[in-house]
């Protein structure tokens, strides 16, 4: 029974109004005054369901649509309903299968095709958006965005042509054109030239883009494109022209540069050191002339840096240094940094800035001069050279003089932020995290207002193990009307902060609350690219469709970014560590004693107890005040993470984190080491193997590889060795047969059989020589391949005592080596090497036990 | 307390490289934590909490100098009733603290500070009535004394013991009518 009397049937069809102008709450009772003279009007039942879900009831909103579906199943408006219903719980397959079930109905219905066609592009079912798109404009083709919607999804298709072809007969049924700088005809404009572009055909691209050039509106873009063009014609003369009209329009920015330099025939991609002298002085010529035409420019000044050596850089350097140390440029040691890849340039600007701070100091100038009528520097050109200096010390990782130069610079201007910040970061390069904190906060309270120096703060104070103060002090710049500051931080998706404290937390092997913010970034990511939705209808209405496509772009390669990265990389060793110590899960064993004494541990588990304690008294007292509640907040109903800790298969969950990775960081070499780590313990050799060789293609070297494999070898063998033997029945053989046989003729091509595990590491220490880190690796592999190997371990440990190993000598290696040798090798090395360490590190709380007061401070 | 400030500028210093900016700038809740790190540096005295709380008072009696950006002095005033109690609206200006970092010393920086005040104090709109404006200084302190005199400050009053950490503990009490 569909069909209503007529006076109930206009009430339905105003119900729909209703729900078009967000008017819910008349909606509602309208449904109901039909459910009472027909309770079973399919219709109407999902209508009130729809209406009971955007009024925050969702339980019952699901049961009325599913209850008013059951009772029509062939009425469109239900199958809509509850398509719309999925939508909204971001269901988006579901919802797609009840949108295609309305069609079936009603397939000319416009709403239900444009909701049908919005899942398809979030969904990325480019062929499927395709089809709805042209049943769309078939049915409506007096309407721009129908037009425009179709050549987006040829255009997706990489169907260059027909994309075109549409656009161009748009524009062909305008009866008048639209009048010049028409911003959004401008916009679809550039989007069909876009369209030219990725088909490839730049002639015509060129040819395009100078028959729309009245219209257009974005004149920098045209102009960056008419260059791009005539450069990939190799029309060089007039791309040399373009180039130089952009630069006279922005003479900072680089890509221009870039454009004029690859004009005039100079391949930009390879490194400055390979050009040949002609090339270099051809491309100073260049710099010269622009510098007198543009005087301002930073980049200018900064570009002959590049393209020197030598003598002609320390001229260079020696102006550029100069003016910014005078002028007083914080940033000018991150921009030599740069620059530092060449080593001998290094040692040019050390020099030369020793010789600065030496003749500030004797007559207040920069050279040595015998001219006595020179002018004479102002103090702060003294103050900003011990500032330079002391980072490049600390670059170079000599903390002691770093240190001895920025207390200088701070005894002389003690009121500068800056100076207490690159402490900070010297103390921090040199281990000793505790101090490095208290230096940050000395400088966050020079300045309250400043969010920057307020975050670093923070941050140190998390590298510091202490997430309550960290917590207490970016919660000074969370927003006022929160209910609290973590709520605001997430609220806000601050990766930074999430990542910051959950690695503080994996430290300090408090798993749960590590994953719980591992996971939330994982949910960040889920919500943007679930905010792209709002998206696909908002930028055909306002014809943003350059900025469409690229946003379209971004979310197919949303994970591969950084942070997400660096999440996964943290939840899947944490998973990893969980399946491998599966009594961790149960919670009371969670702390990692192994490093401690006795005492140490009571006192731990002392103040653990004590701290549960006192969460549990907090949460008693505290009963909701108005104000929490008017705040609307969110009761965290497991703030410790403890539901990640109890899953059923920690493997599982990894691979959730790992997948993502696969498809878009397939370029890190990390993601195969961690893809093998999951495959072995799945037991899964083949795609364990696939992953070494995915690995060993990007860098055959990398020491964990190495330990890798030697591991994957000896279990693949012992595995053989095992089914040789016992010919167990129930193992099925021949699956195994498959993957010895695979095994047997893949492997060799990274590992070759007629060496022995131990001769392929020896060889693997020959060719890297000079480098702990393979030190480490090969030290590993031998007690892998026999416990008996101690001696030989030890003494390749033993080995980075030696002056070839001071360049990668860094205190997390220096730490690795300490805690092999103590745990697994031989105790009295280890102190040997440790107390070559101090000398090494002389303020690491590690190796000097300084600051051992820092754990006073944790437990309050 | 007043120390180390500035002496006369020695005419046969050579030509300064002329790149140089000086300016005068508020003292807020926010920077109070440099006017202590100054203060730390600067004198051999602790200064209250309510110092800082007073500071923030006192509107353009309080100031930062800046050169080339960084923070390198201060002057901190209280301004004080003559005849407390009654309806007189007279006041004395009374200058707490004067001082800019040994770097960045006879620059004009003090000078800057200390005419800043003096127009302020000057003002007709100022009310009550600034009629003097006072300071002590240590009484071996010839750079400070030096530069009061050159802006009309005398020497009123000698107060012995008035410091009690630091040797000599003898005080001037120099003064300049407004």
């Amino acid at each position: 029974m569909r069909e209503l009397p007529s006076k109930e049937s206009a009430l339905f069809k105003q119900i729909l109004k209703y729900y078009e102008y967000k008017q819910y709450k008349k909606g509602l009772k309208a449904a109901e005054q039909i459910l009472k003279k027909f309770p079973e009007h399919g219709e109407t039942l999902a209508m009130k369901g729809l209406f009971l879900n955007h009024m925050d009831r969702k339980e019952e909103a699901h049961e009325f649509v599913r209850k008013g579906l059951r009772s029509d199943l062939a009425s469109h408006i239900c199958w809509h309903v509850y398509g719309l219903l999925h939508r909204s719980d971001k269901n988006y397959g579901e919802a797609l299968k009840c949108y295609t079930q309305a069609l079936k109905y009603d397939k000319d219905n416009m709403q239900i095709l444009q909701d049908y066609s919005l899942l398809q592009i979030q969904m990325r079912n480019y062929e499927a958006f395709n089809e709805s798109r042209l049943r769309l404009l078939k049915l409506r083709h007096n309407n721009q965005r129908y037009w425009i919607g179709l050549a987006i999804s040829y255009h997706l298709l990489e169907n260059y042509e027909s994309a075109e072809k549409v656009l161009k007969a748009y524009v062909d049924t305008l009866k008048e054109k639209p009048g010049p700088m028409n911003f959004e005809h401008s916009e679809m404009l550039l989007y069909h030239n876009l369209i030219i572009e990725e088909s490839g055909k730049f002639e015509k691209a060129l040819e395009h883009l100078e028959s729309i050039k009245d219209d257009v509106c974005d004149r920098r873009s045209w102009k960056e494109k008419r260059a791009f063009f005539l450069l990939k014609l190799e029309r060089y003369q007039e791309a040399e022209e373009a180039y130089g009209d952009l630069i006279a329009d922005n003479p900072d920015c680089y890509d221009y540069y870039n454009g004029l330099l690859s004009a005039s025939k100079i391949n930009t991609e390879i490194n400055t050191s390979e050009l040949s002298s002609e090339q270099r002085e051809k491309i100073l010529g260049i710099w010269q002339t622009l510098t007198t035409k543009y005087p301002k420019s930073n980049l200018l000044k900064r570009l002959p840096l590049q393209y020197t050596t030598d003598e002609r850089f320390k001229e260079e350097v020696d102006k550029y240094m100069q003016a910014a140390l005078r002028k007083g440029v914080p940033s000018l040691f991150v921009n030599l940094k740069k620059l530092y890849v060449d080593p001998i340039k290094e040692i040019i600007v050390e020099k030369l800035v020793e010789e600065y701070l030496q003749n500030l100091k004797t007559h207040n100038t920069f050279t040595k001069s015998s001219n006595i009528d020179d002018e004479i520097e102002q103090p702060t050109a003294y103050l900003w050279t011990l500032y330079l200096l002391a980072q490049h010390y600390d670059n170079k990782r000599d903390i002691m003089k770093a240190l001895k130069l920025i207390d200088e610079a701070i005894e002389h201007t003690p009121t500068l932020v800056e100076l207490y910040m690159t402490k900070g970061r010297i103390l921090k390069h040199g281990g000793n995290f505790n101090e490095a904190m208290k230096v940050m906060d000395e400088a966050r309270e020079l300045d309250l207002q400043d969010r920057f120096i307020n975050s670093k703060c923070t941050k140190y104070m998390l590298r510091n193990d202490q997430p309550k103060e960290a917590l207490k002090t970016i919660g000074l710049f969370t927003r006022g009307d929160a209910p609290d500051p973590l709520t605001d931080l997430i609220d806000m998706q601050c990766m930074w902060y999430a990542l910051e404290e959950g690695e503080c937390y994996r430290r300090q092997n408090n798993f749960g609350k590590a994953l719980k913010r591992f996971h939330q970034i994982e949910k960040h990511f889920a919500d943007i690219t679930d905010d792209q939705f709002d998206f696909h209808t908002y930028c055909l209405r306002k014809v943003t469709l350059r900025a469409y496509l690229g946003m379209l772009r971004l979310e197919d390669q949303l994970r591969s970014h950084p942070y997400y990265f660096r999440a996964a990389q943290n939840a899947i060793e944490i998973y990893l560590y969980l399946k491998d110590n599966p009594k961790t899960v149960n919670g009371e064993e969670s702390q990692n004693y192994d490093n401690m004494t006795e005492e140490e541990i009571k006192a731990a588990k002392k103040a653990k107890s004590k701290a549960k304690k006192a969460a549990l008294k907090e949460a008693k007292k505290a009963p909701p005040t108005k104000e929490d509640q008017s705040k609307k907040k969110v009761q965290d109903d497991d703030p410790e993470g403890e539901k990640f800790l109890k899953v059923e298969d920690p493997l599982r969950e990894a691979l959730k984190f790992l997948q993502p990775l696969q498809i878009l960081a397939s370029q890190r070499i990390e993601t195969h080491l961690l893809g093998f780590e999951y495959y072995i313990r799945k037991k899964k050799y083949l795609l364990a193997l696939r992953a070494l060789k995915r690995a060993y293609n990007i860098d055959k070297e990398n020491p964990v590889l190495h330990v890798n494999i030697i591991q994957f070898k000896l279990e693949v063998s012992r595995l053989e060795k095992e089914d040789n033997e016992k010919r167990e029945p129930q193992r099925d053989s021949t699956e195994y047969q498959t993957i010895f046989r695979v095994v047997n003729t893949e492997l060799p091509t990274i590992l070759p059989d007629n060496t022995s595990l131990k001769e392929y590491t020896e060889e693997f220490l020959a060719r890297n020589k000079g480098s702990i880190s393979h030190l480490l690796a090969s030290s590993n592999a031998l007690l892998q391949i026999n416990p008996e190997y101690k001696q030989e371990a030890t003494n390749i440990l033993m080995n980075s005592i030696k002056d070839e190993f001071s360049n990668t000598r860094t205190l997390k290696h220096c730490i690795s080596v300490y805690e092999q040798l103590k745990n697994n090798l031989d105790s009295s090395k280890a102190e040997e090497f440790k107390n070559k360490c101090k000398e090494w590190f002389p303020i690491s709380t590690y190796f000097t036990g300084l600051d051992r007061d820092k754990n006073d401070l944790k437990i309050e | 307390m007043v120390t180390s400030t500035e002496t006369i500028k020695n005419s046969k210093v050579p030509k300064r490289n002329t790149a140089h900016r000086i300016a005068l700038g508020e003292i807020t809740p926010n920077n109070l934590g440099q006017l202590k790190k100054l203060n730390t540096v600067l004198f051999p005295v602790n200064y209250s909490e309510k110092f800082y709380k007073d500071v923030l008072e006192v509107g353009e009696f309080a100031k930062f100098a800046y050169f080339n950006d960084c923070c390198v002095g201060a002057v901190c005033c209280r301004k004080e009733q003559i005849n407390q109690g009654t309806t007189s609206d007279q006041a004395k200006l009374y200058i707490m603290t004067l001082g800019v970092l040994a770097p960045y010393r006879n620059l004009g920086i003090g000078t800057k500070l200390l005419t800043h005040i003096l127009q302020h104090a000057t003002l007709p709109a100022q009310h009550p009535k600034f009629v003097e404006i006072y300071l002590h200084v240590q009484t071996s302190n010839e750079e400070a004394l030096a530069f009061y005199k050159k802006y009309d400050f005398e020497i009123v009053a000698t107060v012995e013991g008035y410091y009690k950490k630091i040797s000599p503990p003898d005080a001037y009490v120099l003064s300049r009518k407004l």
